[in-house]
């Protein structure tokens, strides 16, 4: 692998500098897909924990949990009873018997496994790997140079972002448990300890996610420096492929609304240890637990379109080069997203529509957020539109990207019921909400991650994926994710709330008892469907076909890059001459032509 | 820094160094939005302001004016130096950049001053929103203020060690713009929090 | 799907429906077409030996046709909605002259439900508070004053259509008219902590003479 690399910049590197401390872009975002694959699990385990109490409320799980003798005679008969018979007679408090006692999740345990996998899908999962992994991949090969502005501050924020997740873990195992306040830790639940018994769980909530505004605002400045002022000479911003702008996009999204989460962060960390009391009303004069929720969601919108602009991108690549055509308007796909970026600023009330807000303002900001219906739906046409006429390869990558847009339709669609201020009402804070969630954040998001994972790892790795193992991933994922969440829009017109440990103790949700414990089988469908593709993955690493260098014929700089790609990425600087969706032009022989390609230059097949 | 690559332009108009500081002043800039609006919902939110619990404590309005004028003056100093460097002034820019440094020392330990009195007066993190949100906010600010004179001290110690000249001062230039930075955001909040 | 839709007890519900219904059949249209579209060109234009893709940058017409037919649905279905929100949840629109005023409180974890008495004051001796029942005649107008004690919560009677936040330190106003006598559930929507599953009161909707018993029993004159 050595022997390739470009010579002047060859020089051997000990294991730490090239695998730990590395300061290539191209390795750097190997480490985030790593480590945002591996925290899937984390923030999957915890929903799979979950899912099971929903279905069997108050039954002890399979494997660690007692059996039903034990729990109603004390009679041992399984080895795990016999583990509950050891833990109870040890009287020492274990961890394992204050979460789950006999293996039956506990209320309070149940608050904190959903606030957690929703802080780790978010945060250590979705983000990591969109922008972390593919920004830092992608960006200086795509844009051509040889690598970020800053490589010393690159590698500072992984190791910022690796530092936020540890802070996170450990607050799995200090007294009192974790954060359980959901994810977006509405005061006063979370500024006070008196009203979970959280004491350090909410803590180090705060200051985990701290870090990651650190590493993300670190990422970002690096991101947009990189992006304004090193792009290979040609490539003008109209020339950029199109996930590139959404990472760019994506980077001043972040830059601008993390800061704003840190504020919040500060005045809850103050009120949780200083003794302030910003988020409670007292004689003294008044908090305000109402400012939480603005500050949060002027964040959080903005981020949920962090977590769908580069899936976007992504999903644009792949539908131009799998149907071997421009995309479909190339500049309104720009100004839509950049659309979407702004509007996302004005909309954050249409999480407080139940709030208390003045209701004026409820009026306010259903129509800003059912504006955004309009730059979403020049998305989607225009995906149809380079469908449209085009000559469609269903290779796994484009499987996924279909399946991105017709999920991201659903869901997106599913938000203009919420959007809807007098239908909110009933839908607020029931299961219809989290079918949105996971129609935009898994439909949209993960399938995009994996998409791009396996579109990419020719070049990441030069290998390619087992295609045989992807489809099998692919067909498991899109059918059980749908027998997951798609069920949870009927829950939700039922009124089934979010957040509740037992459905059963209610008497108008009876009948959804089948249909949660449908829900569940799924979910672990679902999640053992991911342990293919991670398997996979690792085994593609070292055993995977040997990928060529520009497998799937795409005009995009990156695939100019020798594979696997060398420090310093190109033998000498390209010079750019065209757009990066010049498919199928007439009178050519290839139905593509790289953006290296001169203007007037004789075609040639092949390089 | 050096630059691997041209890019599009044959040199960017402005460096990566530059536009990186530029940028980090966006993300600071919504920092402090997040603050000043919690600021802002506490004011508007009490009919009373301050509250009445705290009718008896002035801020000090005045010393902190004077104050405010020393940071407004080192931002003058602070653009002294930089004009300095760009006419190749080596030994000027030494003496403004002391000069500005001077001034946000002495800004920093009069407000600490000032902070120490207020606290005898019964003025604290604790006593409700007024005293919180006075403590965080202004106490962000200082923490800033406290930032950007270490980095100030980091240049001064490259100046003396002779390695900025009218060719090259990206390291003047940046500093330049994170004080100019602190130094405009103050009235904002001299404004906002002690004359309002 | 709607069908789910539990039973529809109040005045202002069937509005709520009816946009539900709207925005149903709207994007059930959107979505078929979409998915419609979708799946034939991937069956029309799919990979096919000697064929090449057509090379086709966009259109300006199309690009506008869709956008304007968005703006204009996405416009549209927000005038009907406003009134409807007014309704619902601004006082300044809400019915006068309540036939009941309640006053409710969550706490964790329960919901307080105070009764004026025949004074029709709050904080007088004659008040009543009743832990998580609380008892309206049916077809008349009723106001509650909800907050909350500690914490977050909120007011949910999914037959009525209506949810609102109850905040700690601070009352809001909501109103409603249920049309049907029976017993319904008021779960608390909002996480408020480990008891939130099952945080739960009841809504006794009551035929007038009920009432006037129930009334009589507590209040005897
Ligand atoms: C990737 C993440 C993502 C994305 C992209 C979106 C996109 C949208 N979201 Fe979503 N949202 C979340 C993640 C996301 N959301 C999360 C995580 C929450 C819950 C947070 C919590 O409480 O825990 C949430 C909650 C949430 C709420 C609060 C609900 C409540 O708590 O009561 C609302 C309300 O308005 C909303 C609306 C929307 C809208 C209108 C869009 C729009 O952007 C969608 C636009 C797209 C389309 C409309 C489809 C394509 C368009 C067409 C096919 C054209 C034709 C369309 C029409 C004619 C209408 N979202
Ligand atoms: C990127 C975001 C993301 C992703 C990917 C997911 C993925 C999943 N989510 Fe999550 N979810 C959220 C974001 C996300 N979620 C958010 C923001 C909330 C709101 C939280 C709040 O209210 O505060 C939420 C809430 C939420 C709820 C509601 C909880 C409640 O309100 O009470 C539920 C319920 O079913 C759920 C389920 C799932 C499931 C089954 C998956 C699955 O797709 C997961 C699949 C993956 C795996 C399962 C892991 C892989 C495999 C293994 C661990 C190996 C072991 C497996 C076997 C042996 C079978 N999620
Ligand atoms: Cu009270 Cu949830
Ligand atoms: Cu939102």
């Amino acid at each position: 692998m050595h022997d390739n690399e470009h010579t002047s910049h060859h020089h051997e590197e000990s294991f730490i500098r090239k695998y730990l401390f590395s300061l290539d872009h191209k390795m750097i975002g190997k480490q985030f897909l790593i480590y945002g694959l591996l925290m899937f699990f984390l923030g999957g385990g915890l929903a799979l924990l979950f899912r099971w109490q929903l279905a069997y409320p108050d039954q002890p799980l399979p494997i660690i949990g007692a059996s039903q003798q034990y729990m109603d005679e004390g009679e041992v008969v399984t080895g795990a009873d016999r583990m509950w018979e050891r833990i109870y007679e040890s009287e020492k408090e274990e961890w394992l018997e204050i979460n789950m006692p006999n293996g039956v999740v506990d209320p309070a345990f149940y608050n904190m496994l959903f606030t957690m996998h929703a802080t780790v899908m978010v945060f250590f999962v979705v983000v990591p790997i969109l922008v972390g992994a593919f920004g830092n991949f992608l960006i200086p090969l795509m844009i051509g140079t040889r690598d970020m502005a800053f490589p010393i501050l690159n590698m500072l924020s992984f190791w910022f972002a690796v530092l936020a997740a540890v802070i996170m873990t450990i607050g799995f195992f200090v007294p009192g448990g974790h954060a359980a306040a959901g994810w977006t830790g509405y005061a006063p639940l979370s500024s006070d300890a008196q009203w979970t018994g959280v004491e350090w769980g909410q803590i180090l909530w705060g200051l985990s996610l701290f870090v990651q505004g650190l590493s993300s605002l670190v990422g970002s400045i690096n991101y947009i420096t990189t992006i304004i002022n090193m792009r290979a000479p040609g490539m003008t911003f109209f020339r950029l492929p199109l996930v590139i702008w959404s990472l760019f996009i994506v980077a001043i999204l972040l830059l601008l609304a993390f800061p704003v989460l840190s504020s919040a962060i500060v005045l809850l960390v103050f009120d949780r240890l200083a003794g302030t009391t910003f988020f409670t009303t007292t004689a003294e004069g008044g908090g305000d637990p109402l400012l939480w929720q603005h500050l949060f969601w002027f964040f959080g919108h903005p981020e949920v379109y962090i977590l769908i602009l580069p899936g976007m991108g992504i999903a644009s690549e792949l539908v131009a080069v799998f149907s071997r055509k421009p995309i479909f308007g190339y500049r309104s796909m720009v100004y839509a997203m950049i659309a979407i970026a702004f509007l996302g600023w004005i909309v954050w009330g249409h999480h407080m529509f139940q709030s208390g807000m003045r209701p004026g303002l409820g009026s306010v900001f259903m129509t800003t957020t059912m504006l955004i219906a309009v730059p979403s739906a020049i998305k989607t046409f225009n995906w149809l539109g380079t469908m449209f006429k085009g000559s469609i390869r269903f290779t796994t990558p484009m499987l996924h990207a279909i399946a991105f847009v017709s999920m991201f339709v659903i869901g997106g669609l599913s938000g203009i019921y919420m959007a809807n201020t007098p239908v909110d009402i009933f839908i607020h804070d029931t299961y219809y909400i989290v079918a949105h969630i996971h129609y935009v954040v898994f439909g949209g998001s993960l399938f995009a991650v994996f998409g791009g994972i396996i579109f990419w790892f020719p070049k990441m790795y030069g290998r390619y994926m087992n295609d045989t193992l992807s489809k099998i991933h692919f067909w498991l994922t899109f059918v059980a994710f749908n027998c997951t969440f798609f069920p949870m829009h009927i829950l939700g017109v039922g009124g089934h709330m979010r957040r509740i440990s037992n459905p059963m103790q209610y008497e108008f949700l009876q009948g959804f008892e089948g249909m949660n414990i449908f829900i569940t089988m799924s979910a672990f469908t679902l999640g053992f469907a991911q342990l293919i593709l991670v398997f996979n993955f690792f085994w593609s690493i070292f055993r995977g076909k040997v990928a060529e260098q520009n497998p799937w014929h795409v005009n995009t700089l990156e695939w100019e890059a020798p594979t696997p790609v060398p420090h310093g990425n190109f033998g000498q600087i390209p010079t750019v001459y065209r757009g990066p969706y010049e498919y199928s032009v007439p009178d050519e022989e290839d139905d593509w032509i790289p953006q290296t390609r001169p203007e007037h230059a004789p075609a040639t097949g092949g390089d | 820094m050096a630059q691997n690559n041209t890019g599009v332009h044959e040199r960017p108009p402005l460096s990566n160094a530059r536009l990186a500081v530029l940028v980090l002043l966006g993300a600071e800039t919504m920092l402090f939005s997040g603050l000043i609006g919690a600021f802002l919902v506490f004011r508007v939110g009490n009919v009373t302001w301050p509250p009445p619990s705290h009718i008896g404590i002035e801020l000090p309005r005045l010393v902190t004016g004077i104050n405010t004028a020393l940071l407004l003056l080192s931002g003058y100093t602070m653009f002294q130096a930089h004009r300095a460097i760009q006419g190749d002034r080596a030994k000027q820019l030494r003496r403004w950049l002391l000069i500005t440094g001077v001034l946000g020392l002495l800004f920093l330990g009069i407000q600490g001053s000032e902070w120490v009195q207020l606290i005898g007066k019964g003025l604290t993190l604790q006593s409700g929103v007024y005293g919180g949100i006075f403590y965080v906010l202004i106490g962000c600010h200082a923490l800033h203020v406290l930032t950007a004179v270490i980095w100030l001290l980091v240049v001064y110690g490259l100046a003396v060690a002779g390695r900025f000249s009218a060719e090259h001062y990206v390291g003047v230039d940046t500093c330049t713009i994170y004080w100019v930075f602190v130094v405009a955001l103050w009235p904002i909040l001299y404004v906002l929090v002690y004359l309002l | 799907m709607l069908q789910w839709l539990p039973e529809n007890v109040s005045t202002f519900g069937q509005g709520v429906d009816n946009l539900f219904y709207a925005i149903y059949y709207i994007t059930l249209i959107t979505l078929i077409l979409v998915m419609a579209t979708l799946i034939t060109f991937l069956i029309k234009y799919r990979y096919q030996e000697g064929k090449k893709a057509t090379y086709i940058e966009g259109s300006t017409t199309l690009e506008i046709v869709w956008t304007a037919a968005t703006t204009v649905i996405v416009f549209v279905l927000a005038m009907f909605s406003y009134p409807q929100w007014n309704k619902i949840k601004s006082p300044t629109s809400f019915p006068e002259n309540p036939d009941v005023v309640v006053q409710v409180s969550g706490k964790q974890f329960n919901w307080d439900m105070t009764y004026p008495g025949p004074d029709n004051e709050f904080g007088t001796d004659d008040d009543l508070t009743l832990e998580n029942e609380l008892h309206v005649p049916v077809n008349a107008v009723v106001h509650i004053q909800l907050t909350a004690v500690d914490v977050i919560h909120s007011f949910f009677v999914p037959q009525l259509r209506l949810k609102q936040d109850a905040l700690p330190s601070r009352f809001i106003d909501m109103w409603f008219e249920a049309t049907k006598a029976g017993r319904y559930e008021i779960p608390c929507a909002e996480l408020c902590g480990f008891g939130h599953s099952g945080m739960l009161g009841y809504l006794n909707v009551h035929a007038q003479t009920d009432y006037d018993a129930w009334l009589q029993e507590r209040w005897p004159q």
